[in-house]
């Protein structure tokens, strides 16, 4: 099944996904999405269109883990070593792909490998106490 | 002697971490290694894509790095090991 474009004729949230959210999370609106085209989709988001730098992506990615089991590799020259791939990538590829994989050029195949991955079902990482995504950016928390 | 291959990433901290150990191995067993860099060379991602129905199953169903490739045998090494078991996968390349 194919994913689309759907937005909230309160607020003008865009959802990206198979089917709307029931309740908006923006305006909590209920049953309010109605679905749009990918154009339109594009349209609206450019309002709001936002860039990411280093310092940007480190934060939204610190956060990310801040309700999860996992947090960002403490060694701060590993991580600058990646975020040196990961912004290279996004700037030569398009996407912030992972720099230790590569992209096969199916492109629904290689968004697993965007940063960050679906890592806590790699090998790497699950069921291993010092488990780790396989370049090593998130690793489990340390008790 | 086999090829062998080690396919890398620039920014990538385990292939790095592997260098010195590839350096170490090639001058002990008088071995060479052709590395080619995927991330900054289309050439060479094309030809590791090119492998991929060898290389992806032995690597977590994807095309990693660092992977060491034979060629010739399709034998694949893939991640950051230590020295003994990259030697020993060396090895068995030179006696296959």
């Amino acid at each position: 099944m194919r994913k689309k474009f759907w937005r909230c004729f309160i607020c003008n949230d865009i959802h990206y996904g198979l089917k709307p959210p029931e309740i908006c999370p923006t305006c909590l609106a209920k049953n309010a999405y109605v679905e749009i085209s990918s154009k339109e989709a594009e349209t609206i988001s450019r309002r709001s269109e936002t860039t990411m730098d280093r310092g940007a992506f480190r934060r939204a990615i610190e956060k990310f883990c801040e309700k999860n089991e996992f947090q960002v590799c403490p060694d701060e020259s590993k991580v600058q070593t990646l975020f040196d791939g990961i912004f290279a990538n996004e700037e030569n590829h398009g996407l912030k792909y992972c720099p230790c994989r590569l992209v096969t050029k199916d492109f629904e195949e290689d968004l697993k490998l965007v940063c960050p991955c679906n890592f806590i079902a790699h090998e790497t990482y699950q069921g291993k106490p010092d488990g780790e995504c396989w370049c090593g950016l998130f690793i489990r928390r340390r008790k | 002697m086999s090829r062998l291959i080690m396919f890398h990433a620039r920014e990538c901290p385990h292939c790095k971490a592997m260098m010195p150990l590839v350096d170490r191995l090639e001058k002990e067993e008088k071995l060479v290694f052709e590395r080619l860099e995927v991330w900054h060379d289309e050439k060479n991602a094309d030809l590791m894509r090119s492998y991929r129905p060898d290389i992806a199953p032995k690597c977590g169903g994807q095309l990693r790095t660092p992977t060491f490739f034979n060629p010739g045998t399709k034998d694949v090494l893939c991640g950051e090991v230590p020295y003994e078991k990259l030697r020993e996968w060396a090895l068995q390349q030179r006696s296959s």
